[in-house]
Protein backbone atom coordinates (compact mmCIF):
# COMPACT_ATOMS: atom_id res chain seq x y z
CA UNK A 1 0.00 0.00 0.00
CA UNK A 2 2.62 2.18 0.63
CA UNK A 3 4.31 1.65 -2.46
CA UNK A 4 0.90 2.59 -4.11
CA UNK A 5 0.98 5.78 -2.32
CA UNK A 6 4.64 6.18 -3.77
CA UNK A 7 3.41 5.92 -7.30
CA UNK A 8 0.69 8.51 -6.43
CA UNK A 9 3.37 10.93 -5.29
CA UNK A 10 5.55 10.38 -8.61
CA UNK A 11 2.69 10.78 -11.06
CA UNK A 12 1.26 13.94 -8.98
CA UNK A 13 4.82 15.46 -9.42
CA UNK A 14 5.00 14.99 -13.11
CA UNK A 15 1.64 16.12 -13.23
CA UNK A 16 2.09 19.98 -11.06
CA UNK A 17 5.67 19.60 -12.90
CA UNK A 18 3.37 20.06 -16.53
CA UNK A 19 1.01 22.46 -15.05
CA UNK A 20 3.88 25.00 -13.96
CA UNK A 21 5.14 24.74 -16.96
CA UNK A 22 2.09 25.19 -19.09
CA UNK A 23 1.63 28.35 -16.66
CA UNK A 24 4.90 29.80 -17.04
CA UNK A 25 4.61 29.46 -20.99
CA UNK A 26 1.33 31.35 -21.44
CA UNK A 27 1.67 33.94 -18.73
CA UNK A 28 6.17 34.43 -19.77
CA UNK A 29 6.32 33.53 -23.53
CA UNK A 30 2.70 34.16 -24.63
CA UNK A 31 1.37 37.06 -22.83
CA UNK A 32 4.01 39.54 -24.82
CA UNK A 33 3.24 38.60 -28.19
CA UNK A 34 -0.69 38.76 -27.84
CA UNK A 35 0.03 42.11 -26.59
CA UNK A 36 2.35 42.76 -29.09
CA UNK A 37 0.21 41.65 -32.00
CA UNK A 38 -3.16 43.29 -30.57
CA UNK A 39 -4.19 45.42 -33.72
CA UNK A 40 -3.49 42.42 -35.93
CA UNK A 41 -6.44 40.01 -35.43
CA UNK A 42 -9.50 39.91 -36.65
CA UNK A 43 -11.21 40.74 -34.19
CA UNK A 44 -9.38 41.10 -31.65
CA UNK A 45 -11.48 40.26 -28.63
CA UNK A 46 -11.73 36.68 -29.46
CA UNK A 47 -8.00 36.34 -29.05
CA UNK A 48 -8.31 37.97 -26.00
CA UNK A 49 -10.50 35.84 -24.62
CA UNK A 50 -9.31 32.52 -25.67
CA UNK A 51 -6.01 33.67 -23.95
CA UNK A 52 -8.61 34.09 -20.67
CA UNK A 53 -10.56 31.19 -21.19
CA UNK A 54 -6.80 29.06 -21.40
CA UNK A 55 -5.46 30.63 -18.21
CA UNK A 56 -9.17 29.48 -16.55
CA UNK A 57 -8.47 26.27 -17.39
CA UNK A 58 -5.06 26.24 -15.69
CA UNK A 59 -6.52 27.76 -12.90
CA UNK A 60 -8.78 25.28 -12.38
CA UNK A 61 -6.61 22.51 -12.65
CA UNK A 62 -4.10 24.27 -10.39
CA UNK A 63 -7.06 23.07 -7.63
CA UNK A 64 -6.77 19.62 -7.69
CA UNK A 65 -3.15 19.46 -9.49
CA UNK A 66 -1.61 21.32 -6.21
CA UNK A 67 -2.91 18.81 -4.17
CA UNK A 68 -2.15 15.72 -5.58
CA UNK A 69 -5.18 14.71 -6.85
CA UNK A 70 -6.49 13.16 -10.18
CA UNK A 71 -8.40 15.17 -12.05
CA UNK A 72 -12.64 14.91 -12.19
CA UNK A 73 -13.57 13.40 -15.57
CA UNK A 74 -16.48 16.08 -15.79
CA UNK A 75 -12.90 18.59 -15.69
CA UNK A 76 -10.95 16.47 -17.99
CA UNK A 77 -13.73 16.89 -20.80
CA UNK A 78 -15.00 20.17 -20.54
CA UNK A 79 -11.55 21.59 -20.58
CA UNK A 80 -10.46 19.53 -23.11
CA UNK A 81 -13.12 20.66 -25.40
CA UNK A 82 -12.55 24.14 -24.38
CA UNK A 83 -9.22 24.22 -24.94
CA UNK A 84 -9.12 22.71 -28.80
CA UNK A 85 -12.09 25.23 -29.28
CA UNK A 86 -9.95 28.03 -27.70
CA UNK A 87 -7.45 26.94 -29.94
CA UNK A 88 -9.52 26.84 -32.99
CA UNK A 89 -11.07 30.23 -32.45
CA UNK A 90 -7.55 32.09 -32.19
CA UNK A 91 -6.02 30.61 -35.48
CA UNK A 92 -9.32 32.04 -36.82
CA UNK A 93 -8.59 34.93 -35.72
CA UNK A 94 -5.11 35.38 -37.19
CA UNK A 95 -4.18 37.27 -40.34
CA UNK A 96 -3.12 35.68 -43.16
CA UNK A 97 0.48 35.29 -43.10
CA UNK A 98 0.50 34.87 -39.32
CA UNK A 99 0.17 31.39 -38.97
CA UNK A 100 2.30 29.55 -37.06
CA UNK A 101 4.42 32.43 -36.31
CA UNK A 102 4.99 35.12 -33.51
CA UNK A 103 1.06 35.95 -33.39
CA UNK A 104 -0.26 32.10 -33.54
CA UNK A 105 1.00 31.92 -29.55
CA UNK A 106 -1.68 29.58 -28.90
CA UNK A 107 -0.28 26.76 -31.64
CA UNK A 108 2.59 25.32 -28.84
CA UNK A 109 0.60 26.64 -25.79
CA UNK A 110 -2.30 24.27 -26.08
CA UNK A 111 -0.34 21.38 -26.71
CA UNK A 112 1.03 21.51 -23.15
CA UNK A 113 -2.75 22.08 -22.14
CA UNK A 114 -3.92 18.91 -23.07
CA UNK A 115 -1.17 17.10 -21.55
CA UNK A 116 -1.95 18.40 -18.52
CA UNK A 117 -5.37 17.81 -18.51
CA UNK A 118 -5.35 13.90 -20.55
CA UNK A 119 -1.81 13.17 -18.36
CA UNK A 120 -3.39 9.65 -17.38
CA UNK A 121 -5.83 9.09 -20.24
CA UNK A 122 -2.94 8.32 -23.40
CA UNK A 123 -5.37 7.20 -25.97
CA UNK A 124 -7.32 10.80 -25.23
CA UNK A 125 -4.23 13.02 -25.52
CA UNK A 126 -2.71 11.15 -28.23
CA UNK A 127 -6.05 11.78 -30.14
CA UNK A 128 -6.97 15.50 -28.20
CA UNK A 129 -2.94 16.19 -30.02
CA UNK A 130 -4.05 15.24 -33.16
CA UNK A 131 -7.03 17.30 -33.46
CA UNK A 132 -5.39 20.28 -32.23
CA UNK A 133 -2.66 19.76 -35.21
CA UNK A 134 -5.21 18.66 -37.67
CA UNK A 135 -7.48 21.53 -36.75
CA UNK A 136 -4.46 23.98 -37.30
CA UNK A 137 -2.73 22.79 -40.21
CA UNK A 138 -6.22 22.16 -42.12
CA UNK A 139 -7.30 26.02 -41.23
CA UNK A 140 -4.01 27.19 -42.09
CA UNK A 141 -4.59 24.70 -46.06
CA UNK A 142 -8.01 26.66 -46.05
CA UNK A 143 -6.47 30.07 -45.77
CA UNK A 144 -5.17 29.98 -48.96
CA UNK A 145 -2.34 31.95 -50.84
CA UNK A 146 1.08 30.48 -49.01
CA UNK A 147 4.14 30.15 -51.27
CA UNK A 148 6.71 27.52 -50.92
CA UNK A 149 8.80 29.41 -48.47
CA UNK A 150 6.03 29.82 -45.92
CA UNK A 151 4.78 26.16 -46.14
CA UNK A 152 8.12 24.98 -45.44
CA UNK A 153 8.67 27.55 -42.15
CA UNK A 154 4.99 26.53 -41.00
CA UNK A 155 5.95 22.95 -41.42
CA UNK A 156 9.47 23.27 -39.40
CA UNK A 157 7.80 24.89 -36.99
CA UNK A 158 4.82 22.17 -36.65
CA UNK A 159 7.54 19.13 -36.26
CA UNK A 160 9.63 20.87 -33.78
CA UNK A 161 6.52 21.47 -31.51
CA UNK A 162 5.26 18.45 -32.45
CA UNK A 163 8.05 16.57 -31.80
CA UNK A 164 9.00 18.48 -28.49
CA UNK A 165 5.35 17.71 -26.79
CA UNK A 166 5.41 14.18 -28.58
CA UNK A 167 8.83 13.44 -26.38
CA UNK A 168 7.08 14.98 -23.50
CA UNK A 169 3.90 12.79 -23.34
CA UNK A 170 6.34 9.46 -24.41
CA UNK A 171 8.51 10.65 -21.03
CA UNK A 172 5.32 10.83 -18.77
CA UNK A 173 4.34 8.33 -20.08
CA UNK A 174 7.61 5.88 -19.34
CA UNK A 175 8.04 7.35 -16.28
CA UNK A 176 4.48 6.57 -15.20
CA UNK A 177 4.54 2.90 -16.38
CA UNK A 178 7.68 2.08 -14.91
CA UNK A 179 6.84 4.05 -11.33
CA UNK A 180 3.28 1.60 -11.27
CA UNK A 181 6.09 -1.67 -12.07
CA UNK A 182 8.25 -0.44 -8.94
CA UNK A 183 5.04 -0.22 -7.16
CA UNK A 184 3.98 -3.56 -7.74
CA UNK A 185 7.29 -5.31 -7.74
CA UNK A 186 7.56 -3.54 -3.74
CA UNK A 187 4.07 -4.79 -2.58
CA UNK A 188 4.96 -7.97 -4.17
CA UNK A 189 8.15 -8.19 -2.03
CA UNK A 190 6.25 -7.61 0.86
CA UNK A 191 3.67 -9.69 0.46
CA UNK A 192 6.30 -12.62 0.41
CA UNK A 193 8.16 -11.55 3.16
CA UNK A 194 4.77 -11.54 4.90
CA UNK A 195 3.64 -15.61 3.94
CA UNK A 196 7.46 -16.34 4.54
CA UNK A 197 7.21 -15.05 8.07
CA UNK A 198 3.73 -16.70 8.42
CA UNK A 199 4.72 -19.72 7.35
CA UNK A 200 7.56 -20.53 9.33
CA UNK A 201 5.44 -19.10 12.68
CA UNK A 202 3.08 -22.22 11.37
CA UNK A 203 5.66 -24.65 11.11
CA UNK A 204 6.86 -23.69 14.71
CA UNK A 205 3.52 -23.76 16.35
CA UNK A 206 2.35 -27.33 14.24
CA UNK A 207 6.12 -28.86 15.71
CA UNK A 208 5.16 -27.98 19.16
CA UNK A 209 1.53 -28.85 19.29
CA UNK A 210 2.42 -32.21 17.45
CA UNK A 211 5.00 -33.34 19.67
CA UNK A 212 2.50 -32.42 22.60
CA UNK A 213 -0.07 -34.05 21.27
CA UNK A 214 1.84 -37.40 20.34
CA UNK A 215 2.79 -38.13 23.03
CA UNK A 216 0.43 -41.88 23.67
CA UNK A 217 1.53 -42.33 20.35
CA UNK A 218 5.43 -42.75 20.69
CA UNK A 219 5.50 -44.76 24.04
CA UNK A 220 3.27 -47.19 22.13
CA UNK A 221 5.37 -47.46 18.78
CA UNK A 222 8.49 -47.48 20.95
CA UNK A 223 6.55 -50.71 23.04
CA UNK A 224 5.55 -52.35 19.76
CA UNK A 225 8.90 -52.35 18.46
CA UNK A 226 10.79 -53.40 20.81
CA UNK A 227 8.23 -56.07 21.18
CA UNK A 228 7.40 -55.30 25.07
CA UNK A 229 4.01 -54.59 23.85
CA UNK A 230 2.03 -57.92 22.17
CA UNK A 231 -0.88 -56.75 19.75
CA UNK A 232 -2.45 -59.86 20.40
CA UNK A 233 -2.96 -58.12 23.46
CA UNK A 234 -6.62 -56.47 24.08
CA UNK A 235 -5.15 -53.54 26.22
CA UNK A 236 -2.60 -52.54 22.89
CA UNK A 237 -5.26 -52.95 21.17
CA UNK A 238 -6.97 -50.33 22.58
CA UNK A 239 -4.09 -48.48 23.21
CA UNK A 240 -3.52 -48.30 19.51
CA UNK A 241 -7.13 -47.18 18.42
CA UNK A 242 -6.99 -44.68 21.13
CA UNK A 243 -3.44 -43.32 19.51
CA UNK A 244 -5.27 -43.91 16.23
CA UNK A 245 -8.62 -41.62 17.11
CA UNK A 246 -5.92 -39.17 18.45
CA UNK A 247 -3.61 -39.16 15.34
CA UNK A 248 -6.69 -38.62 13.19
CA UNK A 249 -8.31 -35.59 15.09
CA UNK A 250 -4.81 -33.82 15.24
CA UNK A 251 -4.77 -34.22 11.42
CA UNK A 252 -8.06 -32.27 11.23
CA UNK A 253 -6.88 -29.67 13.62
CA UNK A 254 -5.13 -27.77 11.13
CA UNK A 255 -7.26 -28.38 8.06
CA UNK A 256 -8.91 -25.45 6.71
CA UNK A 257 -12.61 -25.86 6.92
CA UNK A 258 -15.75 -23.79 7.88
CA UNK A 259 -16.80 -25.57 11.19
CA UNK A 260 -13.38 -26.90 12.63
CA UNK A 261 -15.45 -28.46 15.70
CA UNK A 262 -17.77 -30.95 13.93
CA UNK A 263 -14.98 -31.69 11.60
CA UNK A 264 -12.32 -32.59 13.88
CA UNK A 265 -15.57 -34.77 15.41
CA UNK A 266 -16.25 -36.16 12.38
CA UNK A 267 -12.89 -37.45 12.03
CA UNK A 268 -12.98 -38.91 15.57
CA UNK A 269 -16.50 -41.01 14.13
CA UNK A 270 -14.58 -41.99 11.30
CA UNK A 271 -11.62 -43.57 12.79
CA UNK A 272 -14.08 -45.56 14.90
CA UNK A 273 -16.12 -46.61 12.05
CA UNK A 274 -13.00 -48.25 10.35
CA UNK A 275 -12.55 -50.07 13.36
CA UNK A 276 -16.33 -51.63 12.51
CA UNK A 277 -18.44 -49.36 15.40
CA UNK A 278 -21.40 -48.81 14.22
CA UNK A 279 -21.21 -44.76 15.12
CA UNK A 280 -24.48 -42.13 14.05
CA UNK A 281 -23.11 -38.13 14.28
CA UNK A 282 -26.00 -35.71 14.88
CA UNK A 283 -25.30 -32.21 14.57
CA UNK A 284 -27.61 -29.20 15.35
CA UNK A 285 -27.81 -25.39 16.31
CA UNK A 286 -25.72 -22.96 13.95
CA UNK A 287 -21.76 -22.82 13.74
CA UNK A 288 -19.97 -20.73 16.65
CA UNK A 289 -16.30 -20.08 16.39
CA UNK A 290 -14.58 -22.33 19.17
CA UNK A 291 -11.13 -21.55 19.79
CA UNK A 292 -8.05 -24.75 19.16
CA UNK A 293 -7.18 -25.18 22.68
CA UNK A 294 -11.22 -25.74 23.72
CA UNK A 295 -11.90 -27.92 20.37
CA UNK A 296 -9.06 -30.14 21.82
CA UNK A 297 -10.56 -30.56 25.04
CA UNK A 298 -13.98 -30.62 23.94
CA UNK A 299 -13.23 -33.65 21.80
CA UNK A 300 -10.53 -35.18 24.28
CA UNK A 301 -13.26 -37.24 26.15
CA UNK A 302 -15.16 -38.00 23.08
CA UNK A 303 -11.82 -39.91 21.12
CA UNK A 304 -11.06 -41.44 24.77
CA UNK A 305 -15.00 -43.01 24.81
CA UNK A 306 -14.91 -43.69 20.89
CA UNK A 307 -11.53 -45.93 21.02
CA UNK A 308 -13.07 -47.80 23.60
CA UNK A 309 -16.80 -48.60 22.37
CA UNK A 310 -17.56 -51.97 20.45
CA UNK A 311 -20.82 -52.10 19.59
CA UNK A 312 -22.90 -49.08 18.82
CA UNK A 313 -22.57 -45.10 19.30
CA UNK A 314 -24.37 -41.81 19.56
CA UNK A 315 -22.03 -38.62 18.91
CA UNK A 316 -23.66 -35.44 19.00
CA UNK A 317 -22.73 -31.76 18.41
CA UNK A 318 -25.45 -29.13 20.00
CA UNK A 319 -24.45 -25.59 19.54
CA UNK A 320 -27.36 -22.85 21.39
CA UNK A 321 -26.81 -19.64 21.80
CA UNK A 322 -25.23 -20.16 25.88
CA UNK A 323 -23.25 -23.00 25.10
CA UNK A 324 -21.55 -25.73 23.19
CA UNK A 325 -22.17 -29.53 23.97
CA UNK A 326 -20.34 -32.95 22.57
CA UNK A 327 -22.16 -35.70 23.91
CA UNK A 328 -21.28 -39.53 23.27
CA UNK A 329 -23.97 -42.08 23.87
CA UNK A 330 -22.01 -45.73 24.06
CA UNK A 331 -22.83 -49.42 25.41
CA UNK A 332 -19.49 -49.41 26.09
CA UNK A 333 -18.75 -48.46 30.11
CA UNK A 334 -15.56 -46.10 30.20
CA UNK A 335 -14.27 -44.39 32.90
CA UNK A 336 -13.35 -40.71 31.52
CA UNK A 337 -12.16 -38.15 34.13
CA UNK A 338 -10.99 -34.77 32.94
CA UNK A 339 -12.87 -31.63 32.61
CA UNK A 340 -10.79 -28.38 32.84
CA UNK A 341 -11.67 -24.56 34.05
CA UNK A 342 -12.96 -24.16 30.23
CA UNK A 343 -14.67 -26.99 29.00
CA UNK A 344 -16.79 -29.08 32.23
CA UNK A 345 -16.75 -33.17 31.10
CA UNK A 346 -19.66 -35.21 32.45
CA UNK A 347 -19.41 -39.12 32.19
CA UNK A 348 -22.02 -41.68 33.58
CA UNK A 349 -23.69 -44.64 33.35
CA UNK A 350 -27.11 -45.99 33.23
CA UNK A 351 -28.44 -49.14 33.06
CA UNK A 352 -26.83 -50.46 29.79
CA UNK A 353 -25.67 -46.88 28.30
CA UNK A 354 -22.76 -44.74 29.47
CA UNK A 355 -22.96 -41.34 28.48
CA UNK A 356 -20.20 -38.87 28.37
CA UNK A 357 -20.58 -35.22 27.93
CA UNK A 358 -18.19 -32.08 27.03
CA UNK A 359 -19.74 -28.73 27.12
CA UNK A 360 -17.96 -25.25 26.95
CA UNK A 361 -20.20 -22.13 27.97
CA UNK A 362 -19.56 -19.67 25.03
CA UNK A 363 -20.62 -16.65 27.10
CA UNK A 364 -18.08 -16.97 30.11
CA UNK A 365 -19.30 -15.52 33.58
CA UNK B 1 -62.25 -36.80 7.51
CA UNK B 2 -60.42 -39.33 9.35
CA UNK B 3 -62.66 -42.89 9.97
CA UNK B 4 -63.23 -44.50 13.43
CA UNK B 5 -61.13 -47.74 13.12
CA UNK B 6 -58.92 -46.88 10.39
CA UNK B 7 -55.66 -44.34 10.13
CA UNK B 8 -55.09 -43.44 6.37
CA UNK B 9 -51.88 -41.79 4.81
CA UNK B 10 -50.56 -40.42 1.69
CA UNK B 11 -47.19 -40.75 0.81
CA UNK B 12 -45.32 -37.95 -1.49
CA UNK B 13 -42.07 -38.83 -2.54
CA UNK B 14 -39.73 -38.93 -5.87
CA UNK B 15 -38.50 -41.88 -5.06
CA UNK B 16 -40.70 -44.86 -5.72
CA UNK B 17 -38.11 -46.89 -3.26
CA UNK B 18 -39.62 -44.97 -0.39
CA UNK B 19 -42.60 -44.78 -1.34
CA UNK B 20 -42.60 -48.62 -1.25
CA UNK B 21 -41.08 -48.93 2.09
CA UNK B 22 -42.55 -46.22 3.83
CA UNK B 23 -46.09 -48.05 2.81
CA UNK B 24 -44.22 -50.95 4.18
CA UNK B 25 -43.55 -49.30 7.52
CA UNK B 26 -46.88 -48.10 8.04
CA UNK B 27 -48.52 -50.93 7.47
CA UNK B 28 -46.59 -53.38 9.08
CA UNK B 29 -47.01 -51.44 12.24
CA UNK B 30 -49.90 -52.37 15.30
CA UNK B 31 -52.26 -50.93 14.69
CA UNK B 32 -51.25 -50.89 10.74
CA UNK B 33 -51.83 -47.57 8.90
CA UNK B 34 -53.10 -48.04 5.15
CA UNK B 35 -51.34 -45.66 2.36
CA UNK B 36 -54.09 -45.32 0.51
CA UNK B 37 -52.09 -43.11 -2.23
CA UNK B 38 -49.00 -41.96 -3.30
CA UNK B 39 -47.18 -40.50 -5.57
CA UNK B 40 -44.12 -38.72 -6.96
CA UNK B 41 -46.12 -35.44 -6.41
CA UNK B 42 -48.08 -33.17 -4.44
CA UNK B 43 -51.23 -33.57 -6.36
CA UNK B 44 -51.37 -37.79 -4.92
CA UNK B 45 -52.68 -35.41 -1.66
CA UNK B 46 -54.66 -33.47 -3.28
CA UNK B 47 -56.86 -36.08 -5.81
CA UNK B 48 -59.22 -39.06 -4.88
CA UNK B 49 -58.36 -40.88 -1.89
CA UNK B 50 -55.41 -39.06 -1.15
CA UNK B 51 -57.57 -36.45 -0.91
CA UNK B 52 -59.34 -37.54 2.67
CA UNK B 53 -55.97 -39.53 3.98
CA UNK B 54 -55.29 -38.66 7.53
CA UNK B 55 -51.92 -37.59 7.46
CA UNK B 56 -49.59 -36.17 4.39
CA UNK B 57 -46.39 -37.56 4.58
CA UNK B 58 -44.26 -35.18 1.92
CA UNK B 59 -40.55 -35.29 0.96
CA UNK B 60 -39.51 -31.96 0.83
CA UNK B 61 -37.51 -32.35 -2.12
CA UNK B 62 -39.33 -33.59 -4.99
CA UNK B 63 -36.40 -33.49 -8.11
CA UNK B 64 -36.55 -29.88 -7.94
CA UNK B 65 -33.51 -28.37 -6.46
CA UNK B 66 -36.07 -26.14 -3.69
CA UNK B 67 -37.92 -27.33 -0.99
CA UNK B 68 -41.63 -27.48 -1.57
CA UNK B 69 -42.32 -25.24 1.28
CA UNK B 70 -45.31 -23.85 -0.74
CA UNK B 71 -47.28 -26.71 -1.48
CA UNK B 72 -46.62 -27.58 2.16
CA UNK B 73 -48.18 -24.39 3.03
CA UNK B 74 -51.28 -25.20 1.12
CA UNK B 75 -51.80 -28.64 2.52
CA UNK B 76 -51.64 -26.58 6.17
CA UNK B 77 -54.16 -23.97 5.21
CA UNK B 78 -56.18 -26.83 4.08
CA UNK B 79 -56.26 -28.66 7.48
CA UNK B 80 -53.69 -31.50 6.10
CA UNK B 81 -51.70 -33.09 9.04
CA UNK B 82 -48.31 -33.11 7.58
CA UNK B 83 -45.18 -34.71 8.64
CA UNK B 84 -42.16 -33.93 6.71
CA UNK B 85 -39.91 -36.60 5.76
CA UNK B 86 -36.85 -35.08 3.86
CA UNK B 87 -33.42 -36.34 3.05
CA UNK B 88 -31.56 -33.32 4.89
CA UNK B 89 -31.06 -32.51 8.43
CA UNK B 90 -31.28 -28.85 7.95
CA UNK B 91 -32.20 -26.93 11.32
CA UNK B 92 -32.83 -24.20 9.55
CA UNK B 93 -35.93 -25.56 6.99
CA UNK B 94 -36.42 -28.00 9.83
CA UNK B 95 -37.88 -24.74 11.85
CA UNK B 96 -39.57 -23.06 8.81
CA UNK B 97 -41.44 -26.77 8.51
CA UNK B 98 -42.71 -25.81 11.99
CA UNK B 99 -43.49 -22.07 11.71
CA UNK B 100 -45.70 -22.96 8.04
CA UNK B 101 -47.57 -25.78 10.33
CA UNK B 102 -46.08 -29.36 9.78
CA UNK B 103 -46.83 -31.71 13.05
CA UNK B 104 -43.22 -32.93 12.31
CA UNK B 105 -40.09 -32.62 10.69
CA UNK B 106 -38.19 -36.23 9.96
CA UNK B 107 -34.91 -36.88 8.26
CA UNK B 108 -34.95 -40.04 6.52
CA UNK B 109 -32.10 -41.18 8.41
CA UNK B 110 -34.25 -41.69 11.67
CA UNK B 111 -36.32 -44.65 10.76
CA UNK B 112 -38.98 -46.61 11.25
CA UNK B 113 -40.17 -45.76 14.72
CA UNK B 114 -40.19 -42.34 14.66
CA UNK B 115 -41.96 -42.27 11.15
CA UNK B 116 -45.06 -44.85 12.46
CA UNK B 117 -45.32 -43.06 15.79
CA UNK B 118 -44.65 -39.39 14.16
CA UNK B 119 -47.91 -40.53 11.78
CA UNK B 120 -50.12 -42.08 14.42
CA UNK B 121 -49.40 -38.61 16.28
CA UNK B 122 -50.09 -36.72 13.26
CA UNK B 123 -53.25 -38.44 12.77
CA UNK B 124 -54.33 -37.68 15.79
CA UNK B 125 -53.47 -34.13 14.91
CA UNK B 126 -50.65 -34.08 17.07
CA UNK B 127 -47.13 -33.18 17.47
CA UNK B 128 -43.84 -35.26 17.13
CA UNK B 129 -40.40 -34.02 17.91
CA UNK B 130 -37.91 -36.69 16.81
CA UNK B 131 -34.15 -36.70 18.09
CA UNK B 132 -33.21 -34.92 14.90
CA UNK B 133 -35.72 -31.74 15.56
CA UNK B 134 -35.52 -31.27 19.36
CA UNK B 135 -32.08 -30.89 18.36
CA UNK B 136 -32.91 -27.99 15.99
CA UNK B 137 -34.99 -27.02 18.48
CA UNK B 138 -32.40 -26.45 21.30
CA UNK B 139 -30.01 -25.02 19.10
CA UNK B 140 -32.52 -22.57 17.59
CA UNK B 141 -30.69 -18.79 18.34
CA UNK B 142 -33.96 -17.04 16.42
CA UNK B 143 -34.96 -13.65 18.15
CA UNK B 144 -38.60 -14.83 17.63
CA UNK B 145 -38.06 -18.15 19.29
CA UNK B 146 -40.32 -18.72 21.95
CA UNK B 147 -39.34 -19.13 25.90
CA UNK B 148 -38.46 -22.63 27.12
CA UNK B 149 -38.03 -23.57 30.80
CA UNK B 150 -34.40 -24.73 32.11
CA UNK B 151 -36.49 -28.47 32.61
CA UNK B 152 -37.90 -28.03 28.53
CA UNK B 153 -34.55 -27.03 27.58
CA UNK B 154 -32.53 -30.02 29.25
CA UNK B 155 -35.38 -32.14 27.96
CA UNK B 156 -35.02 -31.29 24.40
CA UNK B 157 -30.76 -32.01 25.06
CA UNK B 158 -31.19 -35.37 26.60
CA UNK B 159 -33.53 -36.69 23.58
CA UNK B 160 -31.17 -35.24 20.85
CA UNK B 161 -28.28 -36.47 22.64
CA UNK B 162 -29.59 -39.69 23.29
CA UNK B 163 -32.55 -41.23 20.76
CA UNK B 164 -34.00 -42.67 24.35
CA UNK B 165 -36.94 -41.58 26.26
CA UNK B 166 -36.48 -43.80 28.92
CA UNK B 167 -32.85 -42.80 29.15
CA UNK B 168 -33.73 -38.96 28.99
CA UNK B 169 -36.48 -40.02 31.86
CA UNK B 170 -33.70 -41.99 33.81
CA UNK B 171 -31.13 -39.41 33.73
CA UNK B 172 -33.67 -36.31 35.12
CA UNK B 173 -35.63 -38.61 37.17
CA UNK B 174 -38.65 -38.01 35.48
CA UNK B 175 -41.16 -40.72 33.83
CA UNK B 176 -41.25 -41.26 30.23
CA UNK B 177 -44.76 -39.80 30.07
CA UNK B 178 -43.14 -36.50 31.89
CA UNK B 179 -41.24 -36.27 28.61
CA UNK B 180 -44.20 -36.74 26.16
CA UNK B 181 -45.97 -34.01 28.10
CA UNK B 182 -42.42 -31.60 28.37
CA UNK B 183 -41.90 -32.02 24.43
CA UNK B 184 -45.83 -31.41 23.90
CA UNK B 185 -45.32 -28.37 25.63
CA UNK B 186 -42.54 -27.25 23.48
CA UNK B 187 -44.30 -27.97 20.59
CA UNK B 188 -47.13 -26.06 21.33
CA UNK B 189 -44.97 -23.37 22.59
CA UNK B 190 -43.88 -23.48 19.03
CA UNK B 191 -47.11 -23.75 17.26
CA UNK B 192 -48.31 -20.09 19.06
CA UNK B 193 -45.57 -18.58 16.84
CA UNK B 194 -46.20 -20.30 14.00
CA UNK B 195 -48.67 -19.12 10.95
CA UNK B 196 -52.18 -19.60 11.81
CA UNK B 197 -53.33 -22.92 10.81
CA UNK B 198 -56.38 -25.23 11.36
CA UNK B 199 -53.99 -27.48 12.80
CA UNK B 200 -52.56 -24.94 15.21
CA UNK B 201 -55.46 -24.03 16.64
CA UNK B 202 -56.20 -28.02 16.73
CA UNK B 203 -52.81 -28.07 18.55
CA UNK B 204 -53.29 -25.42 21.28
CA UNK B 205 -57.18 -26.03 22.12
CA UNK B 206 -55.82 -29.80 22.80
CA UNK B 207 -53.02 -28.52 24.97
CA UNK B 208 -55.53 -26.40 27.06
CA UNK B 209 -57.39 -29.19 27.15
CA UNK B 210 -55.41 -31.68 28.29
CA UNK B 211 -53.83 -29.41 30.83
CA UNK B 212 -50.46 -28.79 29.37
CA UNK B 213 -50.90 -24.98 28.99
CA UNK B 214 -53.05 -22.66 31.02
CA UNK B 215 -55.50 -20.28 29.36
CA UNK B 216 -53.72 -17.40 30.73
CA UNK B 217 -50.00 -19.10 29.16
CA UNK B 218 -51.82 -18.08 25.76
Amino acid sequence: MADLRAQDRVIAIMRTGLLVVTAVVQLGLNAAPLVRHQAEYRPAWVVDAAFAVLALVTAVCAVWVLRGRPLPTAVVAVGAVVVLVASSAVTAALPPDGFFLDVHWSFGLVGWHLLVLLFDRVGLLVAALGTHFAASVVQFALAGGHDRAEVGAAGVVVLSVLSFQAAIAVITLVLRRQSRQAALVAAERDRVTTRAALAEQWERDRRVTFAGQLGATLPLLVGLADRTLDPRDEDTRHRCALAATQLRRLFAENDEVPDPLVHEVAACVDAAQRRGVEVSLAVSGAAVPVPTAVRRELTAPLVVALSAVRGRARVSVLRTDEEVRVAVMTDTEVGIDGGSALVEVDCGTYGEHTRMEARWRTRTG
Amino acid sequence: MAHEDRLTAVVVDDHPAVRAGVAYWLTSGTPPIEVVSSGEDVSAAWLDEGATADVVILDLHLGGPTPVLGDLRRLVEAGRNVVVYSMRADDEIALHCLELGALCYLTKAEGADHLVEATRAAARGDAYTPPSLAGALAGDRSDHRPALSARETEVLVEWFQSESKDFVAQRLGITASTVNSHLERIRVKYAQIGRDAPTKAALVARAIQDGLIGVDEL
